[in-house]
């Protein structure tokens, strides 16, 4: 009897005791009980339409599967992110799934909040607003988060009808400042877009467009066909600020400056391209002003008002001055008060005298942003409500007690008993527990909706899955509100019909349906490059009266930091984008106080050490963590986080830094700013340790994430001579050539076919993390939480790691780390039951049935990307409906790591088999590589001469990360191409 | 191969039982009955646990294997039987799974398929009605699954029907069943065939990932 038979036979008795005499499955096989045409049991159906995370307005593809969504792509026909994604973006689907994700609408009663039915609640909204329009004119108000075209004119038509004034659109980061200072330069009040691939050398101050500004995403690659390396040259980037991000630290120097005194830099710039290239091009009136204005700004004024480093300053303006197209970005959207518009106006400035054709800024295409209530507005609109409470104040999917400054009181105001406040929002946030009545609507992976980032550009919205809890989608509540008669069209999407038709010419179901495929119309075309921007109208000189304030001060200052995980705060409830760590802090789940270390030596703190920072508006305790990343006198939060609402993920977790702000309200009503005073610091006695996934950010003098000089490259190649020490080891391909007698203990290995390899450009990864996102939601990773990532279990099968660079410690660099699937890989050696092994395609494969759990191949893998299972993890319904059905759910005790989407290499291989054919090069793209907003990442086989992967691992830069442990990894990096200081 | 090691273990312990009452020579067994039953009797509440043992062993093994059920499958909700569909009216596998052919999976088809036709072909069976409740109440019909497959393991149909595998090679000889009984679905099962037709046997690139 061998072993197998003998458990199962004494097993049998106690089995068939416990299963009560039955030996059925006890699962359930449901039928469908119609017919649906397009839905192909196993095969996925993809959708087009809009992300609407965040302004920016990205295209993208959802994958559905069994009718459920469980993955987003980008589109690549859409004009804004050409099929690339942010992190946010991948991470939209858990809203949708989100296990807080309200049911139905609730009403509050006496205090407490009652289920009522979505007729019930329409029924209400309707009585309320009605009865209040026949109470006056602007009895109902409404707030309003940035909507398409579509939704907004159904708003502002029932707003009418119902004898009120059209929304106002909240949007926390609204580029108020950028918009201003546009108006003021060039007179145009709104968010041109920047041509910044057509520029040689960018000098930012402080526009964080890798994280939140505009357009992360198209920036990312707008920003990466200026600054990666290509025909022997590579566009330079400055960034001036007093921290550094992750804008930052993919700068080729980083000025650390003062806060607020950006634009005392860049009226020194301006003075000085004025005295070097003159005035050509520039009216005579219009150069006096400006010269009037940058007169004061010496060299050495300049530098003793900001405090930047002497000789980064002059190679700045030396680069600057030299470049054939500069341009120049001003600050980003967080709040440091008067000097955020003094900078953008000065980076006007600076461009106009660059280059006054304002070739680089595109006055057409002009970001949707731009309709974005300002700071005064929003004041305004506050004062109203406080002062003269409206009957029904209208919420849609805004959350002002978060994002704004506490001393506005918008929690009071909206408790107030006078209002009805609706807030239609599918989370109980801050804002929907002060409402009376909280009404879910469908999200836009649920419904027909247009957003388009561009005035000119069609984008839909179209139902990719039935809304999981059958809310109706806002438009449609609107057309039933308002009073009869108001529309003619019956819902959204007929309305979305007859304005595509009105627009865009979209008049016979051929053309409809064309556009909904693609996602919607994309031949609108920019204007030509050279197009001249408009007249620039003075009307700046007032705002540069008084020098910017606080640069001189001594005490602590506090600054807002963008973060590429929160945006403002409404993504702070979704466990990847918790999970996945800030790429420049490497530090998950939580805020802390980011501070130099020498702030921390003055104030007697040292990372980890719990604070309290106070200042006149509010108070906020988080750890501090040391950077050398900020500027010394200066303490720093990522917003975001902070929540009070009862969030499962962002509940209580953190700090918000808005509370720290104040209101700067302005001479014109108009304008406002926002800023914090200056803070105290406090300990409050508590130690937390950090959930930090770094180990260090030194690479210890070892190989990992390499820089070469332009020079370097530049020169010829000289002979190179191998060996086996750390400087010489050759680079090795995981192929049957990679085999050398002398080093090698197992023979090649054979591969049949194809040999999948990646290569990783270092130059053009900017540490979005992405690729990160991506990979949680395609292999249904688990999401472990704050104290499991302290105890080092996070289980990300692909992370970026940020180091120092080898030659310039303080220059920053991000690795992206996965599985290198080695061809002689120390994994496989070790297991004693063969559960990790190489396959004919030289994948390294992770059987999980097959693997006893010893964590030899995890202790022995010398890039840690191994991750193993300590528990089972639970994805909270609904959060299961997004799991992949093609990837196995890992249970507890198994290892786990990158399979270079194996699931999409057998879909690929099915489609070659179909077609009797061999895979092509770029049809398999696993997770990572599809969403790369850079396209740092490639994938093909190394078996076919012609596949991009096999030109890219022959170029001068490929290295392979510690391959001098003769790993011969098949992920080959290409070294990061820096210049010569 | 468990029923034929069960029944040589009954034997095997029959024979050691005989051979102790007999004191190693069974042939006492015919010539001194007597003293052998004295034995038994001697030694009777071990002989009577033995017994019970063999009882409960036997009616397991009978209830498994040998009742007359047990060669059927679960009974479904509404007992459609593949037999008469499959088998008498000759009706195609892939008309009620049709993406068999262009998919990881067959596909089972909704209720409205199946009213298609039995709106017209005994449509006032009681249980034709059920089918008529299900859809007229748009509720899914819960059939109890026979077929099951580990969640590590990826089957794809669409694959093996390019490569001419017949359903019954798997699904065996469903034309001749009423009630669907699930094949036990092993790894060696799969084994088997992929190394005889030389298919790929990589973990990942197969079956599993």
């Amino acid at each position: 009897m061998d072993r197998r038979t003998f458990l199962k036979l004494a097993g049998m008795g106690s089995l068939t005791f416990a299963s009560a005499c039955t030996l059925e499955s006890e699962k359930k096989l449901y039928s469908l009980v119609k017919n649906q045409d397009d839905m192909v049991s196993g095969k996925a159906n993809w959708y087009a339409g809009t992300c609407r995370r965040c302004p920016a307005g990205c295209g993208v593809l959802a994958k559905n599967r069994e009718g459920r969504v469980i993955k987003l792509e980008g589109n690549p026909l859409h004009p804004v992110n050409r099929g690339k994604l942010c992190i946010r973006g991948q991470s939209g689907l858990q809203a949708v799934y989100h296990p807080e994700r309200l049911k139905g609408p609730r009403i509050k009663q006496d205090g407490r909040w009652q289920a009522i039915s979505f007729e019930e609640a329409i029924a209400r909204i309707a009585e309320k607003t009605r009865s209040a329009a026949a109470r006056g004119k602007n009895r109902v108000r409404m707030l309003t988060c940035l909507e398409g075209d579509v939704c907004m004119g159904l708003f502002e038509k029932s707003m009418a009808a119902l004898n009120g004034t059209a929304p106002l659109v909240f949007e926390p980061f609204s580029h108020e400042h950028l918009r201003t200072a546009n108006q003021a330069v060039f007179g145009v009040s709104g968010l041109p877009s920047y041509r910044m691939e057509n520029a040689d050398c960018l000098v930012g101050f402080g526009a964080d467009f890798l994280e939140t500004w505009l357009s992360p995403v198209e920036y990312a690659r707008r920003f990466k066909a200026m600054h990666a390396y290509a025909d022997a040259k590579k566009g330079r980037f400055f960034h001036v600020s007093p921290w550094r991000g992750l804008t930052g630290a993919n700068a080729d120097a980083w000025l650390s400056c003062r806060p607020a005194a950006e634009a005392v830099i860049c009226l020194g710039l301006i003075r000085q391209v004025l005295a070097r290239k003159g005035s050509s091009g520039i009216s005579a009136q219009m150069a006096r002003q400006i010269r009037a204005v940058c007169e004061p700004y010496t060299r050495e004024k300049v530098i003793d008002l900001s405090g930047v480093d002497p000789s980064g300053y002059d190679q700045m303006a030396e680069s600057l001055l030299r470049a054939k197209d500069p341009l120049i970005l001003g600050a980003g959207t967080l709040g440091r008060g008067r000097g955020d518009l003094q900078a953008n106006i000065a980076a006007n400035l600076l461009n106009f005298v660059l280059d006054p054709q304002l070739g680089k800024i595109d006055f057409t295409r002009r970001h949707r942003a731009e309709k974005a209530a300002g700071h005064g507005e929003i004041a305004a609109f506050f004062d109203q409500l406080a002062g003269n409470p409206p009957d029904v104040l209208l919420l849609n999917n805004v959350n002002p007690v978060y994002a704004l400054p506490p001393e506005m009181d918008t929690s009071g105001i909206l408790a107030s008993q006078q209002m009805f406040t609706v807030c239609f929002s599918n989370f109980m946030d801050e804002t929907a527990q002060r409402a009376d009545m909280v009404f879910p609507v469908s999200m836009a992976l649920e419904s027909w909706d247009e957003y388009g980032a561009y005035p000119d550009l069609l984008s839909f919205c179209q139902p990719a899955m039935k809304p999981l809890y059958g809310a109706p989608q806002i438009g449609d509540v609107f057309l039933r509100i308002a009073p009869d008669g108001t529309f003619e069209n019956k819902d959204t999407k007929q309305a979305l019909i007859s304005r595509a038709q009105e627009r865009w010419g979209i008049s016979d179901t051929g053309a409809w349906l064309q556009a909904v495929r693609a996602g919607g119309r994309f031949d609108h075309k920019d204007a030509s490059a050279g197009a001249s921007g408009p007249a620039v109208t003075p009307g700046f000189q007032d705002w540069f009266e008084d020098p910017p304030a606080l640069i001189r001060s001594e005490s602590l200052l506090f600054a807002a930091l963008p973060s590429v995980r929160f945006f403002d705060g409404r993504d702070a409830n979704i466990p990847w984008l918790c999970e996945i760590p800030d790429p420049v802090s490497k530090v998950a789940w939580q805020s802390p106080v980011l501070m130099h270390p020498e702030t921390a030596r003055k104030h007697g703190v040292r990372t980890g050490d719990g604070i309290n920072l106070i200042n006149r508006t509010g108070a906020v305790s988080a750890p501090v963590y040391e950077t050398r990343n900020i500027r010394p006198g200066l303490a720093g939060i990522q917003a975001g986080q902070g929540h009070t609402g009862p969030g499962r993920y962002s509940g209580g977790r953190g700090a918000n830094p808005f509370s720290l702000f104040s209101l700067q309200r302005q001479a014109d009503a108009e304008t406002a700013f926002y800023a914090a005073g200056p803070l105290r610091l406090e300990k409050s006695g508590q130690r937390q340790k950090l959930a930090s996934t770094a180990g260090s950010m030194d690479p210890h003098g070892r190989k990992i994430a390499l820089t070469v000089t332009l020079s370097d490259l530049a020169a010829p190649p000289g002979p190179e001579k191998h060996g086996l020490a750390m400087h010489d080891f050759p680079l090795t391909l995981p192929l049957p050539e990679g085999y050398d007698a002398h080093r090698d203990f197992y023979p090649p290995h054979d591969h049949a076919d194809y040999r999948w390899a990646m290569a990783v450009d270092l130059d053009r990864c900017i540490g979005c993390s992405a690729c990160a996102a991506a990979c949680y939601a395609e292999n249904n990773l688990a999401v472990v939480g704050e104290q499991e990532i302290i105890n080092g279990r996070e289980m990300s099968w692909m992370h970026i790691e940020h180091y120092q660079q080898m030659d310039r410690p303080d220059q920053p660099i991000f690795l992206p780390m996965l599985c290198q699937h080695c061809d002689n890989a120390p994994c496989e050696s070790v297991c004693p039951v063969f559960a990790p092994h190489h396959n004919k395609e030289g994948l390294n494969n992770q059987i999980y049935n097959r693997c006893i759990g010893t964590r030899f191949c995890a202790q022995n893998c010398p890039y840690k990307v191994r991750r193993f299972n300590w528990h089972d993890w639970n994805w909270p319904e609904p959060l299961n409906l997004q799991l992949n059905p093609d990837v196995t759910v890992r249970s507890k005790g198994v290892m786990e790591k990158c399979s270079f989407c194996v699931q999409r290499i057998k879909a690929a291989h099915g489609h070659a088999k179909n077609e009797n054919r061999m895979i092509k090069d770029g049809e398999v793209t696993p997770a990572c590589v599809q969403t790369c907003p850079t396209g740092a990442l490639v994938f093909g086989s190394l078996m076919d001469a012609d596949s991009r992967v096999s030109k890219l691992v022959k170029d001068r830069r490929a290295y392979q990360v510690m391959g001098y442990l003769n790993t011969k990894p098949a992920v080959i990096y290409l070294k990061k191409v820096v210049h010569e200081t | 191969m468990e029923i034929l090691i069960a029944t040589i273990a009954g034997i095997a312990l029959l024979v050691i039982v005989v051979l102790i009452a007999t004191r190693g020579r069974p042939g006492r067994f015919f010539s001194a009955a007597g003293q052998f039953l004295a034995v038994i009797a001697g030694n009777r509440w071990q002989v009577f646990f033995f017994v019970l043992a063999a009882v409960i062993a036997g009616v397991f093994a009978w209830l498994l294997y040998i009742y007359p059920a047990s060669g059927l499958g679960a009974a479904q909700p509404i007992p459609f039987s593949h037999r008469v569909h499959a088998g008498v009216k000759q009706i195609d596998c892939r008309f009620c799974h049709p993406y068999a052919e262009r998919s990881t999976y067959p596909g089972v088809p909704p209720g409205q398929k199946c009213l298609f036709c039995h709106d017209h072909i005994i449509a006032g069976h009681p249980e034709i009605r059920k089918e008529h409740d299900y859809f007229n109440t748009n509720t899914p019909v819960p059939w109890r699954k026979v077929n099951y497959l580990p969640e590590h393991v990826f089957f794809n149909h669409q694959r093996h029907i390019k490569k001419d595998v017949d359903c019954r090679e798997c699904h065996g000889d469903v034309q001749s069943m009423d009630r669907l009984k699930g094949k036990d679905f092993k790894m060696g099962f799969c084994l088997e065939c992929h190394r005889k037709k030389d298919a790929n046997v990589g973990c990942w690139l197969a079956c599993h990932n």
